[in-house]
């Protein structure tokens, strides 16, 4: 089956504009895109690899962005419908012609790729491997990288250095290294010159989200893109993740079995992060080993405490998928990527603390919630709508804390009730909200859909008797 | 009076040592011959029986640097990379040994390189290209892709270098890490391009 991007701009309408797009039929369509992929060889070359994995995460990013901005103008009137749609695809056309290897289209490629509500399963585990097989680099390249951070040959900096990576990073690779002392470490290294095309990337999305400054979620909407692009230039500086680290390091202590590797300062930079190397199993290959029920319970019951207790400390993490957890021998848990570490400042730190309080103590706040989350003023006429969607995403939020014992993640039905949660959220079009939510989304259904897949039974309400100050 | 050899070749290196000091100092626009001659001790028209021109000074300096590059390469030849890590490794280290007057190549190598000035066989930059490319042709054939090879298989090479090169001349990413990846993308491209040829030459084209 040959498809392409064109295919999905030709589910919009060209020139008619009584003519209608059958959304399912577009569904439907992408379905059988992700599906013809997952049946595909992994590819065998560099090439043909970093080729696929370009094509692959803009296509499903852009699939995805097309489809939702599409909703945007179902009841829109039809000349500036069909503007938009013009001005839509237009973009798309530019944009599928650069795109080629970048860094934010990547990201958003591995974001679709954790959940399963949404992609078929083979889909979700071919872009677990794509999240594995990021751009290689040789060794000489390595070596020039490392000069360039510390002026100096690999072979000076350590004691020794392992050629082959063992390990793709998100835009890099791992490498296995000594350190002068005898010490063995993880040195992740960064493509060059990949951290500074996130600001073109979003040069060119702007493009794309252009048709959406007509709507009434525009300002909020802008803000959450310039969230976006902030924390993805976060992520790829390799400083900013070494301090996450330390700091998400303070809060675990040797008996919550949470490991976060040490970070060596003195070995690490922009571009070269050095950590204690841990050596564990991810996901898939955890799985593989058919482990008990008590084990993925345990195992779960971690991953659920390192997310709350790292909410609570105003350090949300942003981006668990299934590559930045390691699975020890030992039953500990590894959290081994910080890069997209969202900081909570004093405004976002009393958000939370107001949605705790409405979660916990208080739901009559709920309105006031709303009004400060969503910035939806009290006279607004969606403030009642929006006060629905957020008792909705509080329902399911609270499903496993209001239940006592173990709550069941392997439940497909409280996944989906929060995907079609989600989709009900997008289909209304109730976007609008504080940027701090737009990682805060990601990482709750991150997390979940890690324990959905783990099919892990956690006592939630435990944990948040444990972990919630008093 | 005899000038001996090693005369000639002292100050043959002193024009060069003056040479790179004020396009260093003073960039490529603003270095004269007469600049050079002064800077090294001896009269401009002694200069030119040495180099005829700038460019010429310029072709040395980057021929002198590439020869060891080149030394350096098969130094740290292991045998065990790969084809694009060997490339890799001889134009990088070139690159590198010319990274102090980087800035000044951007303006002489329009000369040095320049595809007409190649028709004259007194074109300071042809030495370059011919010894360089002998470089790769070792490199190719120690990867099994032994001589002779298509003519358009060489110039595919040699015109990624010269936009490597030129790119790599007015980079100001930090390390100039943008040529890095411009590099690596481009030997991806060359080395495919040669496994596609070869794949070809063994497996298409059959008669029907």
């Amino acid at each position: 089956m040959d498809v392409n991007l064109s295919e999905l701009i030709a589910a919009l309408p060209e020139d008619d504009p009584s003519s209608t797009v059958n959304a399912a039929w577009a569904q439907e369509r992408l379905r059988e895109i992700l599906a013809d992929i997952a049946q595909r060889p992994a590819p065998a070359s560099s090439l043909h690899r970093l080729w696929m994995l370009s094509e692959l995460s803009t296509q499903i990013a852009l699939a995805y962005l097309a489809l939702w901005v599409r909703r945007w103008f179902d009841d829109a009137e039809a000349g500036k419908r069909r503007l938009m749609e013009t001005n839509l695809r237009m973009a798309l056309k530019t944009f599928h012609r650069l795109g080629y290897m970048r860094g934010a289209m990547t990201k958003l490629g591995q974001t679709a790729g954790n959940l399963p509500g949404i992609l078929p399963a083979q889909v979700a585990d071919t872009l677990d491997r794509l999240h594995f097989e990021a751009p290689p680099m040789h060794y000489p390249l390595i070596r020039e990288v490392v000069r360039n951070e510390f002026g100096k040959e690999s072979e000076e900096v350590f004691l020794s250095f392992e050629k082959e990576a063992f390990a793709a990073a998100s835009l890099g690779q791992v490498h296995r290294a000594r350190l002068k002392s005898g010490q063995p470490v993880a040195v992740k290294i960064q493509y060059p010159g990949i951290a500074r095309t996130i600001d073109a990337d979003f040069r060119n999305l702007s493009a794309l989200v252009l048709p959406l400054r007509l709507g009434k979620a525009w300002e909020s909407q802008k803000a959450q893109f310039e969230e976006i692009r902030r924390m993805l230039n976060q992520e790829v500086d390799y400083l900013q993740e070494a301090e996450s680290q330390r700091l998400a390091g303070e809060l675990f202590r040797p008996e919550d079995g949470i490991v976060v590797p040490r970070v060596y300062a003195g070995y690490s930079g922009k571009r070269v992060l050095t950590t204690d190397y841990l050596q564990g199993l991810h996901l898939p290959d955890y799985l593989a080993t058919n482990p008990t029920q008590a084990s993925r319970n345990a195992f779960g019951t971690k991953i659920y405490v390192a997310w709350m207790r790292m909410y609570l400390a105003f350090m949300t993490y942003g981006d668990p998928h299934p590559g930045n957890y390691l699975f020890l021998s030992d039953g500990r848990l590894g959290l081994i990527d910080f890069g997209c570490v969202q900081h909570y400042g004093p405004e976002e730190r009393e958000l939370v603390r107001l949605a705790e309080k409405m979660a916990y103590e208080d739901p009559s706040i709920i309105r006031e919630v709303v009004q400060r989350a969503c910035g939806v003023a009290e006279d607004d006429p969606e403030l009642d709508d929006y006060v629905r969607m957020m008792e909705e995403s509080l329902n399911w939020m609270m499903e496993p804390v209001r239940q006592p014992g173990a709550f069941d993640f392997g439940d497909e039905a409280h996944f989906q009730r929060g995907m079609d949660w989600f989709s009900r959220v997008l289909r209304r079009r109730q976007v609008r909200a504080h940027p701090m939510y737009v990682y805060w989304n990601r990482s709750v259904f991150g997390f979940k859909a890690l324990l959905f897949r783990l099919r892990a039974q956690v006592d939630v309400h435990a944990i948040v008797h444990q972990e919630r100050p008093r | 009076m005899r000038i001996t050899a090693e005369a000639k070749s002292a100050t043959r290196q002193r024009i060069l040592q003056a040479a790179m000091s004020l396009f260093v100092s003073d960039g490529w626009q603003h270095t004269t011959t007469r600049g050079i001659a002064v800077a090294a001790g001896i009269a401009t028209g002694t200069l030119f029986n040495y180099f005829p021109t700038k460019e010429a000074i310029a072709a040395a300096l980057m021929a002198e640097a590439l020869e060891r590059a080149g030394e350096e390469f098969h130094a740290g030849h292991s045998g065990e990379n790969s084809l694009e890590a060997d490339l890799f490794s001889l134009i990088w280290s070139g690159l590198r040994s010319l990274r102090e007057f980087r800035k000044c190549l951007a303006a002489a190598s329009e000369t040095i390189f320049s595809p007409l000035a190649r028709q004259s066989p007194d074109s300071p930059g042809d030495a370059i290209r011919v010894d360089h490319l002998e470089l790769v042709e070792a490199i190719l054939t120690s990867h099994g892709f032994p001589a002779p090879r298509p003519v358009v298989t060489v110039q595919l090479y040699w015109t990624l270098y010269l936009g490597v090169f030129a790119y790599w001349a007015a980079d100001d990413s930090p390390g100039q890490e943008d040529t890095l990846a411009l590099l690596d993308q481009s030997l991806k491209l060359f080395a495919a391009s040669l496994k596609f040829d070869q794949g070809r030459g063994t497996h298409g084209c059959q008669p029907q």
